[in-house]
This record gives structure tokens, sequence and C-alpha cells, in this order.
């Protein structure tokens, strides 16, 4: 993995490229909605025989990032594969958050309540610890340091 | 609504999340920030709203106690796969590394919540 092709990376803006949709195949999208699909039915399942705790530990099960990171890979290069799965970490604890936020006010305030502000708090968690990160440098050391020539 | 259809209901709002989410992944830039998205709660989002819906928000509170647990499994898959796709291709990288999520999941699971 080049170090360089990661500092690029992290070197630029944040921003959004609406025309990198239009190099989105319809096909990759299928993948996803596929993986998605099954995961959500076989947590359901899961729930339904071993019990909900069991079935929720496959709503943050990572079943769509390998088809995700096989994608990158292919179309972006490693580097960028080991970028999108770095900030996973972040998205990850975010998800915590989400996860804790609807246990507390799920019964109180209702689900579409409860499940905007779950949405609200990753959002926020995965934000801030990036702009954390983004602010500290971390991410350029990351990229010195960790990943190899 | 029977057990069936719902499961039904929820695989396909699900599908169509994780679709959504990835659709912002790709849009943003630089690539560590779309990384965000990859860990975002599409199909916790679709399955507790309409587990809640369906049965009641009591049902969906154990759910989300696995999830938590999940997470961590999710934090732990996310650094495997930092040293598993420096060694391997992204598949077997990725695939590898649901080890480290089994582990860390099923132990907390087993340890504190089952």
């Amino acid at each position: 993995m080049r170090s360089h092709e990661l500092l690029r990376d992290d070197s630029q803006p944040i921003g959004i490229e609406i025309s990198k949709l239009g190099a989105v195949a319809p096909k990759e999208h299928l993948i996803r909605f596929g993986f998605g699909a099954i995961l959500a039915a076989a947590a359901g399942g899961i729930g339904m025989l071993f019990g909900p705790k069991a079935g929720g530990l496959f709503l943050a099960f990572p079943a769509i990032l390998p088809a995700s990171l096989t994608l990158i890979e292919k179309k972006e290069g490693k580097a960028e594969a080991w970028a999108d799965a770095s900030g996973g970490i972040i998205g990850a604890i975010g998800l915590a958050g989400f996860a804790g936020t609807a246990y507390l006010l799920l019964e109180a305030a209702g689900p579409v309540l409860a499940l905007a502000a779950a949405l609200a708090v990753w959002a926020g968690v995965s934000l801030a610890m990036y702009a954390a990160v983004r602010a500290t440098r971390l991410d350029r050391m990351l990229d010195e340091h960790i990943a190899k020539e | 609504m029977s057990a069936l259809l719902t499961l039904l209901v929820k695989a396909i709002v699900a599908g169509v999340m994780v679709v959504l989410f990835a659709l912002i992944g790709e849009a943003v830039k630089p690539k560590r920030f779309a990384g965000l998205f990859a860990a975002a709660p599409a199909i916790a989002l679709a399955s507790l709203l309409i587990t809640a819906l369906t049965r009641g928000a009591p049902a969906a509170v154990p759910f989300t106690l696995g999830m938590l647990a999940g997470s961590a499994g999710m934090v732990a898959y996310c650094l495997v796969c930092l040293v598993t796709l420096d060694r391997l291709h992204a598949l077997a990288g990725s695939l590898t590394a649901w080890v480290a999520w089994v582990l860390v999941a099923g132990g907390i699971y087993f340890a504190v919540l089952r």
C-alpha cells in the first residue's frame, strides 16, 4: 500500500462529488440491496429463533463491508479501501451511540422520535470524531506510519 | 401483519436504506470520511422501526442491547481490517476480519447479554 496515496486522499477538503454517482453500476446497487435485505431478514429470523438480543447483534454485523471494500479496491485501489475501513472505525463507534440512544429513548419517546434522535447521535458522534481526527492530524500520522510502502 | 410478511418488509426497507447510505458514501470525499457511511445504521434503522411499529416499542428494546455488542464487534472488525487489508486482497482481508466481529460481539453476548 502506498502511504502517499493515503496522504493525497486525506489532504482533500470534505466535499460531495455528485458526478461520481454516475459511475456506480446498477449491479453494485443490487449487490448492496441484496446484502442489506438478507442481513435484515437474518437478524429478524435469529431474533425469532434465539431471542431479540441475539438478533440485535446482527444489526451491527459488517455484512456489506466485504462487498464495498472489494468494489473500492477494484475501482480505486487498495489504499482507498484501507482508508474506507479506517473511517468505518469511527462510524462503528457512532453506531454504539445509535444503539445506546435507541435503548434509552424507544419506550419513553416512541419509535419515530427515538430513532431520529439515535440517527442524529450516530451522525453527531461520527462527525465530531472525524473532525477531531482531522484537526489533530491523526489521519496523516496514520497514513505516514501505519500504511506500509 | 404476519411474521413472514414483517420479515419481508424489513428486508426490502433495509436493502433500500443500505443503498441510500452507500450512495452518500460513494459521493463524499475524502475516502476516510466516506468510510463513516460504511458503518451507518441502515439495517438497524429499518429493522428497529418496523419492529417497534408492528409489535410496540418494548419489543424493539432488547434488539438495541444486542446491537451494542454488535457495535463493539464492528469496531474490532474495522481495526482488524486495517491489518488484513494491508496483507491480503480486499475480499479475503475483509472476510477474514469477520473473526474479530464474531469473537468480540459473541464474547460480549455470551458474557453479559445471554
